[in-house]
């Protein structure tokens, strides 16, 4: 009864209407960041809303809907790629013209902020692109900011929070290089642009004395196929990596006079608990230096390092609660002490 | 692909001892070996013409049809396009076309042209097929032209030659991850086994990085068709001019990755053909510049 009256009256009442929805959305307000998803800026992202025709291009009214039981009818075996990571689905619109080759606008949309960045952090080339104001991760110091937009000779990638963007011209024009910018800036209006993976947050810039990150080099991934894609370890998964776990690849790079460029590789994996970590290293550790002797961590650190000397050079790794940190092709056992040092 | 249960590593690769892992895995099987290596040097011919595609990367048929003709008379050594042919197939053979349909796939001008080229040597179009596709397709046929895009790919390093018939397993996926080395394999299924009489790659727009989804800025107008009748000589010479490119592209290493197990395999566990480089002879006519046979 007294509902309905409050309601009569706002519906007749703007300013009591306004002051209604207060009462009512007030304790929803209150208890927002307490929602899981919600905080931290993680609220759920609105969809973007791409438009219909864009210059001399037109696109259908409903995107072909891509998800983990017909990619592989859609895009064969780069589906691979995507279910290696957190994928939840696939949007991708044609947009056609009748004098230009097509656009293929493709919207993957995962499951976190950090998944998109892995996807784009595979390649770091092309043109950095401002698609807003708010296109750059303005929390990040100047070191790590990282692009949200890459474009090259027709191909537009794009992070923006938890959507993965492929925009391609699938033949670069001028009016067609305006159309996939445009559609790139309207596929970011408005939303969010979280922070990097925390996990990136373990890379120093340079170790001394020499080595120097090349920030151009750094993947963030979930799966062995990935990592193998960028640095082939084994055609199987000897680190037992798998989509709660979390991994990063990064080159080191060196100046030296005698020998030109040197880089070192360094492989940092996350496990969602240590018991996992532990197993993971001695699955590794069995299968990728059978000849060497396993050694447990000292009772006094907690962590367990060592060091080898394989065919490309000296191999370290150490482990340390949830993460075990690799470095391969080390000019020497030196420096791959000093660097595992300097890492944990 | 395993010694004992133990998985290939980079180690494996770096000792050069990939041939003996996978091979004590295989040997046995009775893929090993199939019989289509000669011992002789491979010949392998690079056509190129700058003019093949214009500034749109849209091909010249014309210029595409000369090319073809050039192939086909320098590699078998006969007088004419028609006597090439014949060298190659017989009047009564059903012959299969076999291209790539993903990821940088062959040019459509290019299977019009060998389709063409084939009828004025006197085959019946009606006996020309599309071969693509499940193992039905080379059922079908008595002699396979495999006319695959050079291409680098994410999961077999090289998606060119030996990719060519993952379809005919009826399993592709099943070649997807760890099993890239046994793409041999769909080499010599009974059904596919001694009938490919040419592989013609299709070089004009090759696609230099592995995807998995193209990236316009690792295509570049090579211009070119690479033809051979031992395919793994054909795969290594195509893995050559990738890796130079890629090479080029960055000025520094840029190896690819994963290693392209499966041409390697294809000679050592398969008996396919070679990929040992002083086993092949490569030919090559045309425009010369970055040719990337350095």
């Amino acid at each position: 009864m007294i509902q309905n009256q409050i309601l009569k009256n706002t519906t007749t009442h703007p300013g009591l209407f306004m002051g209604f929805c207060l009462y009512l959305c007030l304790p929803v307000l209150l208890f927002l960041p307490f929602i899981p998803g919600v905080a931290g800026g993680k609220m759920k992202e609105s969809k973007p809303a791409l438009p219909k025709t864009v210059g001399l291009w037109t696109r259908p009214d409903s995107p072909r809907m891509v998800n983990t039981e017909n990619i592989f009818d859609y895009m064969d075996g780069a589906g691979e790629l995507y279910i290696g990571y957190c994928f939840d689905h696939l949007e991708s619109y044609e947009y056609e013209a009748k004098s230009q080759k097509n656009i293929l606008v493709e919207l993957y949309f995962m499951k976190t902020s950090d998944d998109a960045f892995g996807l784009l952090s595979l390649d770091w080339g092309g043109e950095s692109i401002d698609l807003g104001s708010s296109s750059l991760d303005k929390t990040a110091s100047a070191e790590s900011q990282w692009p949200r937009a890459l474009y090259g000779e027709g191909l537009l990638r794009i992070w923006s929070d938890n959507i993965y963007a492929r925009i391609m011209a699938y033949q670069e024009t001028a009016e067609s290089r305006e159309a996939v910018l445009t559609l790139g800036r309207t596929a970011v209006k408005g939303r969010h642009n979280p922070p990097s993976p925390e996990l990136l947050k373990h890379l120093p810039a340079s170790f001394q004395p020499g080595w120097k990150l090349r920030t151009d080099r750094i993947s963030y991934f979930r799966s062995y196929l990935v990592l193998n894609s960028i640095y082939y370890l084994s055609q199987e998964n000897i680190l037992d990596l798998n989509l709660e776990t979390e991994a990063l690849t990064a080159l080191y790079e060196k100046k030296e006079f005698s020998q030109g460029l040197r880089n070192v590789r360094l492989l940092l994996v996350r496990y969602p608990d240590s018991d996992r970590a532990g197993e993971a290293l001695l699955h590794f550790h069995r299968v990728y230096l059978p000849d060497h002797t396993f050694q447990k961590e000292s009772a006094s650190s907690g962590v367990t390092t060592n060091v080898f000397p394989v065919e490309d050079g000296w191999l370290g790794y150490a482990l340390q609660n949830t993460t075990i940190t690799f470095i391969f092709e080390c000019p020497d056992r030196e420096t791959a002490m000093d660097i595992m040092d300097r890492l944990r | 692909m395993t010694q004992k249960g133990k998985p290939l590593t980079r180690r494996d690769f770096l000792r050069g001892s990939l041939g003996a892992t996978i091979g004590a895995s295989l040997l046995g099987t009775k893929f090993l070996k199939a019989g289509q290596t000669t011992g002789a040097s491979s010949l392998v011919t690079i056509v190129r013409n700058e003019n093949a595609m214009d500034a749109n990367n849209i091909v010249n048929p014309e210029v595409l049809k000369s090319m073809l003709d050039q192939t086909l008379i320098k590699f078998t050594g006969q007088n004419s396009t028609r006597d090439a042919w014949l060298s190659l197939v017989m009047p009564k053979d059903t012959i299969g076309l076999v291209s790539t349909t993903h990821l940088n796939p062959t040019h459509q001008e290019v299977v019009d042209a060998v389709k063409s080229s084939l009828i004025e040597a006197g085959i019946p179009e009606e006996k020309i097929l599309n071969a693509q596709g499940g193992p039905e397709k080379p059922k079908a046929c008595t002699a396979l032209i495999a006319l695959p895009a050079l291409k680098a790919h994410w999961l077999t390093g090289l998606g060119t030659v030996m990719k060519i018939y993952i379809l005919y397993s009826g399993k592709p996926s099943y070649y997807h991850q760890e099993n890239n080395a046994k793409l041999g394999e769909t080499w010599s299924l009974p059904f596919v086994k001694g009938k490919t009489r040419l592989v013609l790659v299709d070089a004009l727009h090759p696609l230099c990085d592995k995807g998995p989804q193209p990236d316009p800025r690792y295509k570049w107008a090579y211009n070119g068709l690479i033809a051979g009748t031992d395919p793994v000589a054909v795969d290594t010479v195509s893995l050559h001019i990738i890796e130079e490119k890629r090479k080029a592209m960055r000025g520094e290493p840029w190896p690819l990755s994963p290693p392209p197990l499966c041409v390697e395999a294809a000679d050592k566990d398969y008996g396919l053909g070679t990929s040992d480089w002083n086993n092949i002879k490569v030919e090559h006519y045309g425009w010369e510049e970055d040719l990337l046979l350095g």
